[in-house]
């Protein structure tokens, strides 16, 4: 191929590396470089060229990673809500969703406005880590006895009816008080995680709003994206830390049964 | 017993679309804004906008051309004039970083003979010439070369015909080799009387081929 040929064809070539041909086209090119040494050198050239470029490429820090997800989960589910409103039978449901709102706001919450508390925090922070187990179990009865003689205090493991499975403890502290965390999954909802930290909190205000379940006092609150239920027995406060929707939390809560 | 269905599909769905593009997108983003800050910044608004806009992503669609489309949206809208003023305070800095390419040790001489003149860059080169391109030309190249979109999906990115694409490829592909070929020199990759013949031809800015520079013992 002559120089002038070249010139007039380095965009066709181009693009042929670019995976811009198809199958077709392709043959034809490929037939075209066996019998010219000038073309083909082109394309090995264009072909080095696009390496380089592709070893340029960078990986997110992972902080990134965690930063995005954090986000989307403070995020309303938009496109959701503007579909539903648009049927005139979801208006009337929402209208009775409201009324209810309105009676959950006037009997059940003695404290609507959500109150900051460290404790909580630094549990997000703890559950949000994942980090590794001191001891893992999948009977409740072998932690709860691993622990003892751990903690300065005594600890109950709640059992649950169902759903939630043990996976372990960790020892951990939070504001410089002995705590524990114990972390199941929930096979019913693709393996997440739930945290529920142990800490006697002297504290005597739970963060969050209060209401009733199965004769106990729990708090609810959201912090970074996670649902938070706190409640206390025998003085010593119970955190369930969890990407669950309310709903679910409390329905993991009220299975609980601290015996 | 528990309904874990609701409100958390829609977002459990849009991550499972999404998250897999994160590491392209901030990528691009770096090439773009040049600044970690300011690439973080992108792909977190690149993000959420997505996720608000997800009931108008068609599914089964194209989920990267998508994101990046909003990215460059993002980027045009927002973050261009601030990176350009970045960019003014941070000239002095960077052109006194570039003295320590000519102080570099001479890249080893490779045996291979079939070795071309790219597969001995060194990426921060690489980088350093995207990264000088104008940005039409740097968008272009982003999304063709680091991202692997085809041309038709860049014009649909871009909002722009196939055409326009295909011209600011070629363009800012030669404005990049260019570059490259100065680094090149100056970190030593290519040496003496052949960089001076480089270079000289470079300036006719025709010779390709002379970039394609084997290294011969």
């Amino acid at each position: 191929m002559t120089h002038e040929c070249r010139k007039l064809e380095e965009t066709f070539l181009h693009a042929y590396v670019d995976g811009e041909f198809g199958a077709e086209e392709s043959a034809e090119v490929q037939a075209h470089l066996a019998e010219c040494a000038e073309c083909t050198h082109a394309v090995r050239l264009h072909q080095s060229y696009k390496a380089a470029m592709l070893r340029a490429n960078v990986a997110a820090p992972h902080l990134v990673y965690e930063d995005v997800r954090d986000h989307l989960m403070d995020q309303p589910v938009h496109g959701r809500w503007a579909r539903a409103f648009q049927r005139p039978s979801a208006i009337a449901i929402a209208a009775a969703c409201a009324g209810a709102a309105i009676w959950f706001l006037a009997g059940g919450l003695s404290h609507p406005l959500l109150s900051r508390h460290s404790l909580i925090e630094d549990g997000v922070a703890i559950h949000a880590r994942a980090l590794p187990l001191d001891y893992s179990a999948s009977d409740p009865r072998s932690a709860q006895k691993w622990l003892e003689g751990k903690l300065d205090f005594g600890v109950r493991l709640p059992r649950f009816a169902q759903g939630p499975r043990l996976q372990g403890v960790r020892l951990s502290s939070v504001h410089q008080r002995q705590a524990a965390v114990v972390t199941y999954s929930l096979p019913q909802a693709d393996g997440r995680r739930v945290s529920l930290l142990i800490v006697d909190d002297p504290e005597p205000q739970l963060p969050g709003a209060a209401r009733r379940i199965a004769d106990r006092e729990v708090w609810l609150s959201r912090a970074k994206g996670f649902n938070i239920a706190s409640w206390r027995n025998d003085e010593i406060v119970y955190s369930l830390i969890s990407d669950l929707d309310e709903k679910d939390v409390l329905a993991l809560v009220q299975s609980a049964e601290m015996r | 017993m528990l309904d874990f269905k609701h409100t958390d599909r829609t977002r459990r769905e849009f991550e499972g679309l999404s998250l897999e593009h994160l590491d392209a997108l901030y990528s691009a983003g770096l090439r773009l804004t040049k600044n970690e800050r300011d690439a973080e910044d992108l792909v977190q608004d690149t993000f959420l906008r997505a996720f608000r806009f997800f009931d108008k992503f068609e599914r089964g669609t194209n989920m990267k051309a998508w994101l990046f489309k909003i990215l460059t949206n993002t980027f045009i809208n927002k973050y261009r004039r601030r990176v350009k003023e970045r960019t003014v305070v941070e000239g002095a800095a960077r052109e006194a970083g570039n003295e320590r390419f000519v102080t570099r040790e001479p890249t080893e001489s490779s045996a291979d003979p079939e070795q071309y003149f790219f597969d001995k860059l060194l990426s921060d080169d690489v980088i350093r010439s995207i990264d000088q391109l104008p940005i039409d030309f740097r968008l272009v190249v982003i999304l063709a070369d680091l991202q692997e979109f085809s041309y038709k999906e860049i014009a649909e990115i871009l909002d722009c015909p196939v055409g326009t694409v295909m011209s600011r490829l070629y363009r800012g592909r030669k404005l990049l080799q260019k570059n490259l070929l100065g680094y090149a020199v100056a970190s030593g990759v290519v040496q003496g009387k052949q960089a001076l013949e480089i270079s000289v031809a470079v300036e006719e800015e025709e010779a390709l081929e002379v970039l394609e520079f084997k290294r011969r013992a």
